[in-house]
């Protein structure tokens, strides 16, 4: 039957053929089982095709090297990620390659030819994840329950496909399992002195240094990031200010004020498993005006900060509320685009923070394609005020083209649109940020963010 | 300094202590990192530990922690130096004292043993596959050896060890009588598929079976002497049994047929070796057999074999410690009506034989198999891993070895202090070492060979 020179793409669509003339000879599912099962060993000189992933219980931010044996040399296959959301929404990416004179593939070396990215990148099946097309619009991946991990399913598949939300026919497959917190970190539920948050705590005796935590005006408690800190060695405390049904006052508005920022990291000073001396101070978006204003409250010293695409002062309205309307681009579509908003020069100027009053070393974040907060410019006044002030020294600043606002943890999806509210209406928020540079920002951004933890928290 | 309270810091080429302030002490507590990578593995995966940060040139203990599901405490310990930039790497540096010494990745969890004070006897194994085993890996200061319970370390990270990979799929089978559990690795399939055997001792022990399903072979653990037909009947099961654990495995939609194999492991092996010599039902495309013997009166049954044991029982001794050896009961002699007929072997065999087994007469075994075998002419099928200084319990590798222990006759619920065998040190590696080939050995006969004109053995 094999004529020499039979190329591997022919001899695959043979035994393909010589499938679906058994299937119509054997109709019964379990005879079909084993014809397809058969067919797949009629040829004895090539096992069973392998898929690897090394680690497979990995921490969110630890690349997976994901390698591929036993396949016929030379040719197209195609890697296809799936996972659920805790929501029920299915997220995916693929790409495509090519195997080597060998039979095998690594993704930490071998480049993608399509898909959901190309060139080289080892873990784009996880940053390039996407909801499929039809899905809900304005999907955001965040985890909301860091005590599980992110169960991510990789299939190999044959040839060059698009396996679009559908059915898929996998060669090999491995699942693997990504995870916020690593063995051994503590996960504290904190209410009291009127704060609430969750603090993350290393494994370990201690003392440790920490990180107070804060995010946007997206309000609720986001513990990931923090959780992420526990693993890599910083007690961490997510904070909630806003949005949280444990706060006081009204949902929709900021009910706390300077004491309460101030109670929190006194909490953590206080932590007889925290060292006081070194306690540091990260916030994202809104969380940045936080960031440097407490950071600037008599009596609280913190070690560093780190700030991500936020406003170094606020106007008298908060950020997604009616009055600031004014300020908001719209797209075709009726997506908006806060960014107007935090120019330095919409500020109230009793808000902005008075930088010559930082005494620490301060690290800024800029995603430059950043449609939600006007990051350039904020950095940039920071920069000319520490300069202004002889502090130039305590000031870095890390700049990402093609990034936009939500900088987070390596190795998960950016949204570059993200459903906002729903009531009283349905408000779509632009943050900008493409894949590819996105992922490399975020990618960047954390090993840079761990290297000044490591210098100023435990230098 | 002296107005403060003070440590002493066993630190310094020279081994001379210093005192240093506490404050100074916690900050530079703060500063020590511990990791170990992976944090979560898989029980037969490499890790690597490190300290860093510390000072250069002290005296570190690393130390291993581990409370099992009996509620016993196991503990390993390695003595290092830093090195000038205050590191330790477990991976490349030497351990100069502990329960392990010289370059040892995997020395704190092959090397466990019972805390002091515990009851003696104690082996370690995991019941339930869907958990990990936790282990606790801390650093103290200075070379310690005990009190490890009543010291704060410097650092301490828990690492989680797994049978089971993501994905892999744990389904209770009770289909035509047998009691068994098949683990199905993650995706597609179709599978080869692997039957499953222990010792002795009975109960259903799922976490080889676990392991080898994270390694893509679809397989069953079977208990064929506590299983459900023999506690309510009080017969022990016949033959047949196997054949059908054999059945149910190769006709499940997600396993091949033809890519069947069997692992046995101590009396296992007697019911491996029978049924892939004279079963007609049952046709390996392998077999493998750890610690066993080929014999066994012709055709006899789970009872039958038994009733052997009990009438060689004469030949069991006990040593001066009051630890029994059952190794001479299952010794070949000339005689080929105790013997499984070898020579009618039809598929490969590898055999691993630990050279101090007390409880099986394994290298006497292999020894008189491979003669049969060259006798009949089809000694290419065997394949014989022998192993110096190692026991009976040739287990999957980064278990910690014990030489002896409590074993519960599974019927009389009678206790024996059974010696295994095996010194810990070249057990440990012949278990990493038997493990691993026998995962290349299943792969190259149930997906196939990477090279088709290879020989069976030549990769081992």
């Amino acid at each position: 039957m094999l004529r020499a020179g039979l190329s591997v793409k022919t001899l695959w669509q043979l035994m393909e053929m010589k499938t679906k003339t058994c299937l119509k000879v054997h109709g019964r599912m379990a005879d079909l089982q084993h014809a397809m099962g058969a067919f797949r060993w009629m040829s004895s000189v090539r096992p069973a095709p392998v898929l690897t992933a090394a680690p497979v219980r990995a921490l969110i931010d630890e690349q997976i090297s994901i390698k591929g044996r036993f396949l016929p040399p030379n040719s197209p296959i195609t890697l296809c990620s799936r996972m659920h959301s805790e929501d029920g929404d299915l997220w995916e990416a693929f790409a495509h390659y090519n195997t080597d004179a060998s039979g095998s593939f690594s993704l930490t070396s071998d480049r993608s030819v399509g898909g959901s990215y190309t060139g080289c990148e080892p873990m784009g099946l996880f940053w390039g994840l996407h909801p499929p097309p039809g899905s809900r619009e304005g999907l955001r991946l965040r985890k909301r329950n860091v005590e599980t991990p992110y169960t991510v399913h990789v299939s190999l598949l044959k040839g060059h496909v698009s396996p679009s939300g559908g059915p898929i026919t996998e060669l090999a497959a491995v699942t693997t399992e990504r995870s916020y917190m690593a063995p051994g970190v503590r996960r504290i539920d904190i209410r009291q002195n009127g704060i609430v948050g969750t603090l993350f705590l290393p494994p370990g005796p201690g003392p440790f240094p920490a990180m107070l935590d804060m995010w946007g005006m997206g309000g609720g408690l986001n513990e990931y990031r923090s959780a992420l800190c526990a693993s890599r060695g910083y007690a961490s405390l997510s904070l909630a200010y806003f949005e949280h049904k444990d706060l006081p006052g009204p949902l929709r508005e900021l009910n706390v004020g300077n004491e309460y920022f101030k109670s929190a990291f006194r909490l953590l000073q206080d932590h007889p498993q925290i060292v006081a001396e070194r306690v540091g101070i990260v916030g994202l978006s809104f969380g940045v005006y936080l960031t440097l204003n407490l950071a600037t409250q008599p009596g609280i010293n913190p070690s560093c900060l780190i700030c991500i695409n936020g406003p170094m002062g606020r106007s008298h309205f908060l950020p997604g509320d009616k009055g600031e309307v004014k300020y908001w681009n719209y797209d075709e579509r009726g997506y908006i685009a806060f960014r107007q908003i935090s120019l330095p020069s919409n500020m109230a100027p009793e808000y902005k923070v008075k930088m010559e009053k930082i005494n620490c070393p301060l690290m800024y974040i800029i995603g430059e394609d950043d449609l939600s907060s006007a990051s350039t410019e904020n950095a940039d006044q920071i920069e000319e005020e520490l300069r202004a002030a002889g502090k130039s020294h305590l000031f870095t600043r890390l700049s990402y083209p093609g990034a936009g606002h939500l900088i987070e943890p390596p190795y998960a999806p950016n949204a570059r649109v993200t459903m906002w509210r729903i009531k009283p209406e349905k408000m779509v928020a632009l943050f900008g940020g493409y894949d590819a540079p996105h992922a490399a920002a975020q990618e960047d951004a954390w090993r840079k963010i761990l290297c000044f933890l490591e210098s100023n928290l435990r230098g | 300094m002296s107005s403060q309270a003070a440590v002493f810091l066993g630190c310094s080429r020279s081994g001379v202590g210093c005192l240093v302030p506490s404050t100074w002490m916690d900050r530079r507590k703060c500063c020590v990192q511990l990791s170990v990578h992976p944090s979560r593995g898989l029980i037969d995966e490499k890790f690597n530990v490190q300290v860093q940060k510390f000072l250069p040139g002290c005296q570190l203990t690393v130390h291993a922690l581990h409370r099992c599901e009996d509620r016993n405490s196991w503990e390993a310990f390695g003595h290092y130096m830093t090195d000038a930039s205050g590191t330790v790497n477990v991976s490349q540096d030497t351990s100069v004292g502990g329960t392990y010494s010289g370059v040892e990745a995997m020395g704190l969890l092959w090397s466990l043993r019972p805390v002091p004070g515990s009851k003696p006897g104690l082996r370690l194994r995991k019941k339930n596959v869907q958990t990990p085993m936790e282990v606790t890996i801390s650093v103290y200061q200075g070379h310690q050896t005990e009190g490890f319970v009543d010291q704060v370390p410097l650092a301490s990270v828990l690492v989680e060890r797994w049978y089971m990979a993501p994905g892999v799929r744990r389904i209770p089978v009770t289909e035509d009588g047998l009691t068994a559990t098949l683990f199905l690795p993650a995706g597609p399939g179709p599978f080869p598929g692997v039957l499953d055997l222990w010792g002795a001792g009975g109960q259903l022990v799922e976490y080889r079976a676990a392991l080898l399903a994270s390694h893509g072979f679809a397989s069953l653990a079977l208990d064929y002497l506590t299983c459900k037909i023999t506690m309510e009947t009080g017969k022990m099961v016949d033959n047949q049994y196997f054949e059908t654990a054999y059945r149910v495995l190769q006709q499940h939609p997600q396993v091949l047929s033809s890519r069947m194999a069997m692992l046995g492991f101590s009396f296992g092996t007697s019911f491996t070796f029978k049924m892939a010599v004279y079963s007609q039902v049952i046709k390996l495309r392998c077999a493998v057999c750890i610690g066993g013997s080929h014999v066994q009166p012709i055709d006899a049954s789970v009872k039958e074999m038994f009733t052997y044991f009990n009438n060689n029982a004469s030949k069991i001794r006990v040593n001066e410690k009051n630890e029994v050896i059952w190794r001479d009961v299952f010794q070949p002699t000339a005689d080929p009506s105790i013997k499984v007929d070898m020579g009618r072997l039809q598929c490969p065999l590898l055999l691993v034989v630990g050279e101090d087994d007390q409880n099986w007469p394994a290298s006497e075994a292999a020894k008189d198999m491979k003669e049969m075998m060259e006798r009949a002419g089809n000694s290419h099928l065997l394949t014989i891993l022998s192993y110096p200084k190692t026991g009976h319990l040739i287990e999957p590798p980064y278990t910690p070895h014990v030489r002896a222990s409590i074993f519960r006759i599974f019927d009389t619920h009678q206790k024996l202090m059974l010696l295994w065998g095996g010194q810990t040190v070249e057990h440990s590696r012949a278990q990493e070492d038997a493990w691993k080939k026998i995962l290349v050995f299943l792969r190259e006969n149930l997906y196939g060979a990477a090279n088709p004109s290879a020989t069976l053995s030549s990769h081992l």
